[in-house]
């Protein structure tokens, strides 16, 4: 079976974290730009594997483990404070909580 | 190359829902379409770990916490996003388009450093033993800090979201203190 030549993936990472950032700049919910975030995280974690498979080198792998990690611990942390401030605030639009005066 | 092929359009198609639809629970589900595509690509990129984690954290555990969320602030009704800037869309699609540009000047001056069939054979196929040893010897210090990160967005979200402390009643305190007294 032929592999696949590495930069096949990097177009479809660079694809997913374009569509990633259009969805942070044109979105209004802050839910909504979280998801766009987590389709970034899930571009450069695409690509670290693809490289990681280039250089025949786990550390790839393995530093995509740690950004999984991270990325949980940004959702949980993330989606409390969404819930805090709609409790609050009756809103997750982000443009009504530009201010950060409570 | 098919299989990658056919993931790779599903991916986008997920990753489209995912930023266009209205509703927010739909734009979640495609986004579980996504992560679960992205697990495919992570087993033909020979790291079957890496799938198996994708699929239990990321599309189960994270996509679980977005989807109760998106419920429990009733977020799932289609929403009326007024933006501010008349301009901010096409400034996005220019943007995405550019920086699409640039990462497909990057993918194709990309020369592999050495053969891939050669490291291929150097990965192991991904297995979860090689990549704890690696995670346990050069990752040790990340691995540890991670550890610390997760215990305080554990306590971080529990006190986010707790209730504030219902204030000392004045009329409860004596009877409290009397009943305190007859305990002693």
């Amino acid at each position: 079976m032929a592999e696949v030549p590495t930069a096949y993936y990097i177009a479809l990472s660079g694809i997913l974290f374009a569509l990633g950032m259009i969805g942070v700049l044109t979105r209004r919910t802050a839910v909504m730009v979280f998801l766009s975030v987590e389709l970034m995280l899930n571009a450069a974690n695409l690509s670290l594997v693809a490289f990681a498979r280039a250089w025949g080198d786990l550390v790839g792998q393995t530093a995509v483990f740690i950004v999984m990690t991270l990325a949980a611990a940004e959702v949980a942390i993330g989606l409390a404070i969404i819930v805090a401030i709609f409790r609050k605030r009756e809103t997750t639009n982000v443009d009504d909580l530009a201010s950060l005066k409570g | 190359m098919l299989t990658f092929l056919v993931l790779a359009v599903l991916t986008i198609a997920g990753g489209i829902l995912t930023i266009s639809a209205r509703n927010a629970v739909h734009a979640s589900l495609g986004l579980v379409g996504t992560l679960l595509m992205v697990a495919g690509i992570y087993a033909t990129l020979n790291a079957s770990f890496l799938a198996a984690t994708q699929v239990i954290v990321y599309a189960g555990a994270v996509m679980v916490l977005f989807l109760f969320v998106i419920m429990l602030l009733d977020a799932n009704r289609p929403v009326e996003e007024a933006n501010p800037l008349p301009f901010i869309a096409p400034l996005a699609g220019v943007g995405g388009a550019i920086l699409a540009g640039a990462f497909a000047i990057l993918a194709f001056t990309y020369k592999d450093p050495r053969p891939l069939a050669e490291s291929t054979a150097a990965l192991a196929n991904g297995a979860p033993g090689p990549v704890g040893e690696t995670l346990l010897t050069r990752f040790l210090l990340p691995f540890e800090a991670v550890s610390i990160l997760l215990l305080v967005a554990v306590v971080g979200s529990v006190a986010l979201v707790q209730r504030p402390a219902v204030q000392a009643d004045p009329e409860q305190t004596p009877e409290l203190t009397a009943l305190e007294g007859e305990v002693a």
